[in-house]
């Protein structure tokens, strides 16, 4: 069998760790309604939490495609929910990218593993594209009829194109944290219970 | 009779409409156009027999648009004014996306998906992943209630207040179960041919009607119209 | 054509990680259109077999392995998986886990459209099956919203859509209840009629007893018996029991009483001490209320799932609850223990009433899968968990009389199903609780292990908890429980004391 091609467990998998982390997105994002500025903290609570899952995933990669397959599913879910396709590029070169550090690690080594989750994290900020997009456009329309800058400041102000730098580089530092905290879980569970 | 629309249209329905919501509208006109945007996945959603939906989208919607009209009329400030209208400003604005999304998520089989994918020659990786995202929502969703009813019974919903140990709790069990079900779902699914060298098959026939070019053409002249009207003019 | 389809010939197998060998030395041949029932405890290595014959050892599951096996004239360690899914199709425990699609329609030809077939000849196959098997009412429905004997059906129409020589099983009516078994029965008959060979492995004997060939009964990796099929079929209970399998004939009033042929019985309870239950009124089709949930009443009995105004459950006594799937027992045990809030009934015992989120104190449900109620990363930390004043030493003294005591310190999950269960059943201890449910707490357990829990829930009765169990196990009622209640549609419809 060629050993270097993705088979059917492998697709499944991929299927379930995405499923696991779109679902800690959506409850990430629920909370997000509660007020605007939660929005800009999924920075911190979607790598931390979905760390857990993800460090689980890790363990069970062994080839190259894994990573970069998620980030596709993760586009194409992201568009279908309706949350635009802005981001997809960002998805699948962070995706894809931490795939290749993983890989040069050989999937094994617990630093590449950490970057490489980092890396990964970065599809969070895909979330403000169409927000930052709109959010511009949307204030420029509301200074141009008549609003003073500072309400529009206030409205927009966790999240807008000044911003998302700070908000990629939280996602990455995060990144790296969760990736600790979810391989301390992952010790403490299920490497305990024998299934890794 | 139910309007049976190929997927690969509902597909560019949401692509044009996530493309109008980022812009925004800023005559009466573009307005109007939005609106009617809005209402085609509803009226489909009305055809589909999801009355209450529908309603609750249009019900939500107009709400939304009604207050922030109003409020961007006047110029009110003030913290809770101010809010509100961020909120409805959010809602108008990304609203036709989520009620396409919607339309496009309740309707259509999953068979339908991806055997639209297969026809857009999207590498079967992909769309066997993404079947069985597919299909371990309803999974998830199962599990968890049963989850939760244990947590229930030993008395531990809010994990003595410990945050971690609420999220801990829902988590690790959760993870136990997918990854117990992922192993018989795989061994499963290679015993019954997935993973062979042979492209897959279909069952699913898309055909493209006249609902279909009819939609395809709206939906273009739609984002059409919108891009010339906003910065061509 | 050989007569010989399956010829395994001197396997010996470990899984990757194992103590022992999984198998030790087996051969076996099976002919073309036989049936055959692999019978053994639970680790004996009738799933191995099974494993060996669809592929999955050695291209899944890893592993080192001897021997050979060849299947319809393949070498199975040189045939890719893939190439064996026309060959050999197999039906697994788990009605749960093993369907790949959302809907009925999608999970029929997902083999075909696998392999590849063209579209036309995947129709007409599915056209086959459904007209064969009867599965017109569950097409174009959720897989999610069928019950189990019905997930199982589908599954089988699933595995035959790939027109396979060979149908294997493995355990697959461990979750079924009486009539979702007949129908397994009578599906594996159209294969013997269509000339088919089929493999089971099963616990559960009786139902196969008309249809077995042969049986083949494993211990500890090794066949340690040979059956024909008659000679198996008048195999007495202390015979079976020597061979730590589960009976064959099975004492009719209780095959009966299981069965939803049985005409209604009557509600004699001739008992003083007992634990009473008050206006257990429930419904999942409850008309949304705009403010306020509207409360349960008799008023409301067409609409009713439950609907139980007075009850009765002895005390210090194990009762079973029987009836079939979907007929109440679950929704029954979930408004006894306080799952479902908008059950509005009272549990009254010893002149205290218990009413919504106290019954939760006062009862406690041993769920069907046990995984769900384990949280936590060590035996002991699990069983604190469920105390208030999280005392050390009562805590080991429960882990001890449970036979725990030696995986303390050990992940839950990390333990064999029947440990499992014994975690949670000293969670329940530990949580003080008198009343004690079980939902199926049988299901896919050898003879050994479900004579163990009968004798646990005796114990517990003994000590003074009220035990309520949910089985489908004619074999099990039989057994252990002093008590069986029938539940039709929600209501209560006939009680008596066995013994």
């Amino acid at each position: 069998m060629d050993n270097n091609k993705l088979g059917a467990k492998d697709f499944i998998t991929i299927g379930i760790f995405t499923a696991l982390l779109f679902v800690v997105e959506f409850a990430c994002g629920i909370l997000g309604f509660i007020h605007p500025y939660i929005v800009a903290s999924y920075v911190i609570m979607i790598p931390i939490v979905g760390s857990v899952p993800m460090m689980l995933f890790y363990t069970k990669i062994e080839k190259f495609g894994m990573l970069s397959i998620m980030s596709v599913l993760l586009a194409i879910i992201m568009f279908v929910t309706g949350m635009g396709y802005l981001g997809a590029p960002l998805i699948i070169a962070a995706g894809v990218i931490a795939d290749l550090i993983a890989k040069s690690g050989g999937y094994k080594s617990f630093k590449k593993t950490v970057l490489s989750h980092g890396v990964f994290c970065l599809w969070i900020c895909a979330n403000y594209f169409p927000v930052i997009v709109t959010a511009d456009s949307y204030r420029k329309n509301l200074v141009d009829g008549g609003y003073s800058t500072e309400y529009c400041d206030n409205l927009f102000r966790a999240i807008n194109s000044k911003t998302i730098a700070v908000l990629l580089i939280l996602c990455f530092i995060f990144g790296i944290i969760g990736a600790f905290i979810g391989k301390a879980v992952v010790k403490k569970h299920f490497e305990k219970a024998g299934i890794v | 009779m139910a309007l049976k629309l190929d997927p690969r249209t509902k597909l560019f329905m949401i692509f044009i409409v996530s493309a109008v919501v980022m812009m925004s509208a800023t005559t009466p006109l573009l307005w109007a156009v939005r609106i009617t945007m809005t209402m085609i996945p509803i009226l489909l959603l009305i055809a589909e027999k999801h009355y209450a939906a529908a309603l609750r989208f249009i019900v939500l919607y107009s709400a939304a648009l009604l207050i922030s009209f109003k409020f961007l009329s006047e110029n009110s400030k003030g913290f809770l004014s101010a809010f509100l209208v961020g909120y409805c400003s959010i809602i108008v604005q990304f609203m036709p996306a989520v009620i396409t999304a919607w339309y496009v998520v309740r309707t259509t089989k999953i068979g339908e998906f991806v055997s639209a994918m297969q026809k857009m020659h999207v590498p079967d990786g992909i769309t066997i992943s993404l079947a069985v995202v597919m299909r371990f929502f309803p999974t998830i969703k199962e599990e968890y209630s049963s989850i939760r009813d244990a947590m229930k019974m030993r008395g531990i919903m809010f994990g003595g207040g410990n945050v971690t140990d609420v999220v801990e709790y829902r988590m690790i069990p959760l993870l136990f179960s997918c990854v117990n079900i992922g192993d018989e779902l795989s061994a499963a699914a290679v015993t019954r041919g997935l993973g062979g060298k042979v492209k897959r098959t279909s069952v699913q026939e898309l055909k493209m009607g006249g609902a279909d070019y009819m939609l395809i053409l709206m939906f273009t002249a739609a984002l059409v119209f919108f891009v010339v009207f906003k910065y061509m003019k | 054509m050989t007569d010989t389809i399956v010829e395994i010939k001197n396997v010996t197998h470990k899984y990757k990680g194992a103590a022992g060998n999984t198998l030790d030395g087996v051969s076996l041949s099976i002919k073309r259109g036989e049936t055959l029932l692999l019978c053994g405890a639970s680790g004996s290595g009738k799933t191995s077999v099974i494993r060996l014959i669809n592929g999955l050892i050695p291209h899944y599951y890893q592993g080192t392995m001897t021997g050979e096996v060849t299947v319809n004239g393949l070498d199975i360690s040189k045939t890719q998986l893939y190439e064996l899914a026309g060959v050999v199709g197999t039906v697994f425990q788990n009605p749960r886990s093993q369907f790949f699609s959302v809907d009925t329609d999608g999970e029929i030809v997902f083999g075909p459209e696998n392999i590849g077939l063209s579209p036309e000849e995947i129709r007409s196959r599915k056209e086959e099956i459904v007209g064969q098997m009867n599965l017109d009412k569950l097409l174009d429905r959720s897989l999610f919203e069928l019950s189990g004997g019905e997930k199982q059906r589908i599954a089988c129409a699933s595995v035959a859509a790939l027109l396979p020589e060979i149908i294997l099983l493995d355990e697959p009516s461990s979750n079924l209840d009486m009539d979702s078994m007949k129908m397994l029965h009578d599906i594996v008959r159209e294969w013997k009629r269509q000339g088919k060979t089929v493999i089971v492995s099963e616990h559960r004997l009786w139902y196969l007893k008309d249809l077995a060939d042969r049986v083949i009964c494993m211990e500890n990796g090794a066949i340690v018996r040979e059956w024909t099929g008659r000679e198996f079929a008048d195999l007495s209970g202390t015979e079976t029991k020597n061979f730590k399998l589960r009976p064959v004939n099975i004492n009719e009033h209780y095959l009966a009483l299981l069965s939803e042929k049985e005409k209604e019985g009557s509600i004699d309870q001739h008992f003083s001490d007992g634990i009473r239950l008050k206006d257990f009124y429930f419904s999942y089709h409850r008309k949304p209320y705009i403010l306020r949930k509207r409360e349960f009443t008799a008023a409301d009995v067409d609409s009713l799932s439950l609907c139980i105004p007075e009850l009765d459950i002895p005390k210090g006594k194990v009762t079973a609850v029987i009836g079939s799937n979907g007929t109440g027992k679950s929704t029954f045990l979930r408004c006894l223990c306080g799952l479902e809030n908008d059950c509005t009934g009272v549990i009254a015992s010893d002149g205290k009433e218990y009413r919504k989120k106290h019954r939760i104190g006062f009862s406690y449900m041993v769920m069907q899968d046990v995984n769900h109620q384990l949280f936590t990363d060590s035996v002991e930390k699990e069983v604190l968990l469920s105390m208030k004043d999280k005392d050390v030493n009562r805590c080991h003294e429960i882990l001890n009389t449970l036979g725990l005591l030696e995986f303390k310190d050990k992940h839950p999950m990390a333990l064999s199903g029947g440990q499992k269960q014994r975690v949670a059943i000293a969670s329940a201890i530990a949580a003080g609780a008198e009343l004690l449910l079980f939902d199926e707490p049988t299901s896919g357990l050898d003879y050994a292990h479900m004579e163990k829990v009968g004798e646990l829930l005796h114990g517990l009765a003994e000590s003074g908890g009220t035990v309520l169990v949910s089985t489908h196990d004619p074999e099990f009622v039989e057994e252990c429980c002093d008590c069986t209640l029938r539940i039709k549609n929600g209501r209560v419809v006939s009680f008596e004391e066995s013994r």
